[in-house]
């Protein structure tokens, strides 16, 4: 009976159902134990490996480094250039900029912040660095959310060292913003924008009119929100930042009747999880008794300063044109490494025991990437997109990406070549990926190809420091 | 112990083998799903959850998602088809071919749905047609051969 009773409820393998869904609420605390088992059972195919032939060297031609070299550098300068001085010549006269890299952009809260979407990134500089920098953080001419000080707010319990803090306007906490519209049928209407709930449309909303009455006939969707200067407030972004466009949420006109408007919503021209820049300020005046102001391009490589690239061997697993490698480092490896060839990202790796790890190339993952387009017509403004590979075969992965309406919706992405953005501490932007192009193919849609290798090679593991 | 032993060290191993086997161009053999046949069929239901543990070591190694993830997705199926096990005890080919199949469908659908909740996606999910139905044809007849050896052998539940 006992045993009809064992049989019938298989309480071991269900208690092992229990114990996935345990490690998957709590990773912290039992990814030491994935890490052990999968790189102990990669010790036999590492050890197979060595019959596999000597690893090549990374043995690109010297031309086709310098080529990378030139895209990379003309990434970097053509960001500094978007971000700053296209972007924001005004801010530029009074303030100096401090050109910082996200690390993660993060959901706090219920649902996230405003229209569900993330509303805290986390910069590559520390609280300390940016202690003497004013409150708004800006991307071009676009108000993005403002810093914070260590010790306070919503940064209470983090240390002065710790990477800092930007919530976004769309973080419940955020503060609300004076803003105005021009209508066009001349005039303009002064607001209050503040967060939109997660449940919202958009990741903005306006809370408080002027002028109720016209704010109830506003009808046109897409009319530039910007930032009014509140001189009497200290800490207030100055004006003219632009917060986003306007998106209408209530009736359409029918015959004979007027459109009702319920709410009005701002959508900012950025998608948060795309963002691998930023730029925080300090005030002119101000920075006379502050450390000489590291220049925009220093700034943009504060990051790769922190990073160490560790010598590694990458192998091909079985079927590995399914892009599926085995990586042995000769030190630690973690958890989303991106790992380098002759300058190239072949992917990002899992981390394992024994300076082992294991490696999705580009093509083969179907994680959410953030990437940097470098648009193949010069000057050119480079785009921030959030990209998910949906297929892939011999080297050429389709991507379906999300970016900016910075230059209005429906915008098809110009060919160019394709970089990593910031996709977590140990995967700084900036890494090459492949050749885009999306002729032929849906608007959302890009073709990026890589270059691919077989055989064993030598490579390297990009271990930033960016997990302060 | 010996054959416990034997079951870590090898099971894993035949995910790359099944890559080698594509390789040379023959028809895809999923090993999860013949794992899966053989854990919900045929395995000593004591030794379940540590016969499962291995397979799912061997899945994390060629597939994009972690070893939770494949917990799930080899597990569940497993969970299903185990109550139905003194149906197919006559181990009639149509039974296996049919657990096959519905394994072949439900490991990429299992593999996407948790690979969204969990944020761990990965190329497995997507599901081929083809592999199912070779799935169907191949991995019983495969199945009783691997039956008859180690590691696999030592884990048989008798009649």
């Amino acid at each position: 009976m006992n045993r009809q009773k064992r049989e019938a409820f298989p309480a071991g393998l269900y208690g092992m159902l229990l114990f996935a869904l345990c490690c998957l609420t709590l990773p912290g605390i039992f990814a030491p134990v994935e890490r052990a088992l999968v790189g102990g059972l990669c010790l036999l195919p590492r050890a197979v490996s060595a019959w596999a032939g000597i690893p090549a060297q990374a043995a690109a031609e010297p031309r086709l480094l310098a080529q990378l070299r030139d895209l990379t550098e003309d990434l970097h300068t053509r960001v500094r250039q978007y971000d700053l001085d296209v972007g924001a010549p005004e801010l530029l006269r009074d303030y100096t900029p401090v050109l910082c890299g996200v690390v993660a952009s993060e959901r706090r809260g219920r649902g996230g912040g405003g229209g569900g979407q993330p509303s805290e990134l986390r910069l590559d500089h520390s609280y300390a660095e940016l202690a003497d920098c004013c409150e708004f953080v800006t991307k071009g001419n676009v108000l993005l959310g403002f810093l914070q000080k260590a010790g306070r707010g919503e940064a209470a319990e983090d240390p002065p060292e710790a990477l800092a803090r930007v919530l976004l306007l769309n973080h419940a906490s955020a503060r609300s913003v004076a803003a105005v519209v021009n209508l066009p049928d001349g005039g303009s209407l002064r607001m209050v924008v503040k967060p939109a709930a997660a449940v919202d449309p958009a990741p903005l909303r306006v809370d408080l009119w002027d002028d109720p009455y016209r704010a109830a006939n506003l009808d046109r969707p897409g009319l530039p929100v910007t930032t009014i200067a509140l001189p009497s407030l200290p800490g207030e972004p100055p004006a003219g930042l632009w917060l986003g466009r306007t998106r209408i949420w209530g009736y359409e006109a029918a015959v004979g009747e007027d459109a009702l408007t319920i709410g009005v919503f701002v959508v900012p021209p950025f998608e948060p999880r795309a963002l691998s820049h930023v730029v925080a300020w300090r005030r002119r005046a101000d920075s006379q008794t502050a450390p000489a102001p590291e220049s925009p391009l220093v700034a943009l490589r504060h990051q790769a300063a922190l990073e160490v690239r560790h010598a590694a061997y990458v192998w091909d697993l079985p079927g590995a044109v399914h892009g599926r490698h085995l990586l042995s480092c000769d030190g630690p490896v973690p958890d989303g490494a991106a790992v380098v060839q002759d300058g190239i990202c072949l992917g990002t790796a899992r981390g394992l025991a024994f300076g082992l790890g294991l490696v999705t190339s580009f093509p083969a993952s179907r994680q959410r990437w953030n990437l940097l387009l470098l648009p193949q017509q010069p000057g050119l403004r480079p785009r921030e997109i959030t990209g998910q590979v949906v297929g892939s075969q011999n080297g050429i992965a389709i991507l379906q990406w999300r970016g900016d309406s910075f230059d209005g919706v429906d915008e098809r992405l110009p060919a160019g070549y394709l970089f990593t953005g910031s996709n977590g501490p140990h995967c700084p932007p900036g890494l090459f990926l492949g050749y885009a192009r999306s002729e032929g193919l849906p608007q959302d849609r890009v073709e990026v190809t890589t270059a691919s290798q077989s055989g064993p090679r030598t490579a390297e593991v990009v271990v930033g420091g960016g997990g302060r | 112990m010996k054959r416990w032993l034997l079951w870590f060290l090898f099971a894993p191993q035949f995910f790359l083998l099944a890559g080698l086997w594509r390789d040379l161009g023959l028809p895809p053999l999923d090993v999860g799903v013949l794992l899966c046949m053989f854990l919900a069929m045929f395995a000593q239901r004591s030794a379940l959850p540590w016969l499962l543990l291995g397979a799912a070591a061997g899945r994390a190694i060629v597939d994009e998602a972690g070893l939770p993830v494949q917990l799930l997705v080899l597990g569940i199926p497993v969970a299903v088809l185990l109550p139905l096990r003194s149906w197919f005890f006559g181990q009639r080919w149509i039974w296996q071919a049919g657990a096959a199949a519905l394994c072949a469908i439900a490991i990429p659908k299992l593999a996407g749905l948790f690979g969204r909740v969990f944020q761990q996606p990965s190329q497995s999910a997507s599901l081929d047609l083809v592999s199912v139905i070779w799935a169907a044809l191949l991995l019983p007849p495969l199945l009783s051969v691997l039956r008859w050896l180690p590691p696999l052998v030592a884990f048989e539940e008798e009649a």
